[in-house]
């Protein structure tokens, strides 16, 4: 096989192979579950930082939260270790299947948000307005989806970081699960503050950083971690 | 004669542990494989470039093979990925030249689309786009001819091109 090359290729060749071992020093593996240490630690960090600012709802150790409240946290916090879990592993290069639990995890959680449409329109259509859910006032508090993609920018750079000390080869699944970590964790650890607990607030708004930092991950990510 | 699995494995191991005698072994035999991975994917004059590119990819992300994990599926995997980065840079020099400047010249970067193993990839593309490409890219008409070859305007037969080479490029990148 050698022989086929000219002999200016193969003087090229060497001369590479030689310079590389020349510099060659030894390395510390990257692994997956350092990944996820890295990403689970900017999460807690991130959670935190929150009750720092906006402090720590008693509500739910007192038992006052709704079922609304523990099962939409309860899809964040599965979506986020699935979407962890599948970012990590995509930092070292394979061929073959890849895991799309993380992609069925959001369409578990996006449930939530058609739940909180088809409550609100099934109570408007009763005409008693004065239940109506489009008044409910912690609809209005859209502030909460802000400051759970704040959060989850902390995540989102501990993934970066991470992914860049690996070797993704598909560049725009790793994007696309580096948005859905960071925005599912971010929001479920800014989600811990947060006391109002409706299917409308919690299943809209605190669904929402999902989507936008998916989204936003797909366009921003790449250029950080190609290589 | 090219290493098999244990040997490569076995190298690697003392190349992350910084040997340099295996590494430079290693390097060697990383390249043979290379030459083969690629013979059937890209002209013979752009192996060699693609071989030392991934070389110093391997070398550079050496760290991120597991060894209770397979070597060559690992070699694989980066592989491809260059030679489709490498796709993607003949993509837009290409698409750049389509809409830019009417003349078409063979550049080395530019047959490299056309002369990869492409009629398993063409079989998916709309025949309009698969008939443009192989005029134009491996056909060597320019697009004027081609347009009148096709019955298709020359701003269509750039479309095709474009849309076509696109398409190429995302089917190779998602294919495991």
């Amino acid at each position: 096989m050698k022989n086929d090359i000219p002999s200016s290729t193969r003087m090229d060749r060497d001369a590479l192979i030689a310079a590389l071992t020349e510099d060659l020093t030894p390395v510390k593996r990257v692994k997956p579950a350092n990944g996820a240490i890295l990403i689970g630690f900017a999460t807690i960090v991130a959670a935190i930082v929150s009750i720092a600012i906006f402090e720590f709802w008693t509500g739910m150790v007192s038992g006052e939260a709704s079922g609304f409240f523990w099962i939409t946290n309860g899809l964040l916090m599965v979506l986020g270790a699935a979407s962890t879990s599948a970012l990590v592993a995509s930092a070292l290069p394979r061929v073959g299947t890849r895991a799309n639990a993380p992609f069925w995890s959001a369409a578990m959680l996006a449930v939530m948000p058609v739940a909180a449409l088809l409550t609100m329109f099934s109570i408007e259509a009763t005409h008693d307005h004065s239940v109506s859910a489009f008044a409910d006032p912690a609809l209005l508090y859209f502030e909460c989806a802000l400051y759970g993609t704040g959060a989850g920018l902390l995540v989102a750079t501990a993934a970066v970081m991470f992914l860049r000390q690996g070797a993704p080869v598909s560049i725009e699944r790793a994007s696309w699960l580096t948005g859905l970590a960071a925005g599912s964790l971010g929001s479920l650890a800014y989600g811990i503050t947060c006391p109002l607990d409706t299917i409308s607030h919690v299943g809209i708004v605190h669904v929402l950083p999902v989507a936008v930092s998916a989204v936003a991950a797909r366009f921003v990510v790449p250029p950080l971690i190609r290589w | 004669m090219v290493a098999d699995e244990p040997t490569f494995a076995r190298l690697m191991v003392a190349a992350q542990d910084g040997d340099k005698a295996a590494t430079n072994v290693l390097l060697s035999e990383v390249g043979v494989w290379l030459e083969r991975y690629f013979k059937r994917r890209v002209p013979p004059h752009s192996i060699d470039d693609l071989v030392q590119d991934v070389l110093i990819a391997f070398y550079t992300k050496r760290a991120t093979w597991d060894p209770s994990r397979a070597f060559l599926p690992w070699l694989a995997a980066i592989a491809r990925y260059r030679w489709v980065d490498h796709l993607r840079k003949v993509y837009k020099h290409d698409a750049k030249e389509l809409f830019e400047d009417d003349a078409v010249e063979d550049s080395e970067e530019e047959v490299v689309l056309a002369r990869v193993s492409l009629d398993r990839l063409f079989g998916q593309l709309p025949d309009k786009q698969a008939e443009a490409i192989q005029l134009v890219k491996i056909g060597g008409l320019s697009i004027r001819e081609a347009a009148e070859k096709t019955g298709q305007s020359e701003s269509l037969v750039k479309v095709n091109i474009h849309r076509g080479l696109k398409k190429l490029a995302a089917m190779v990148e998602k294919a495991d």
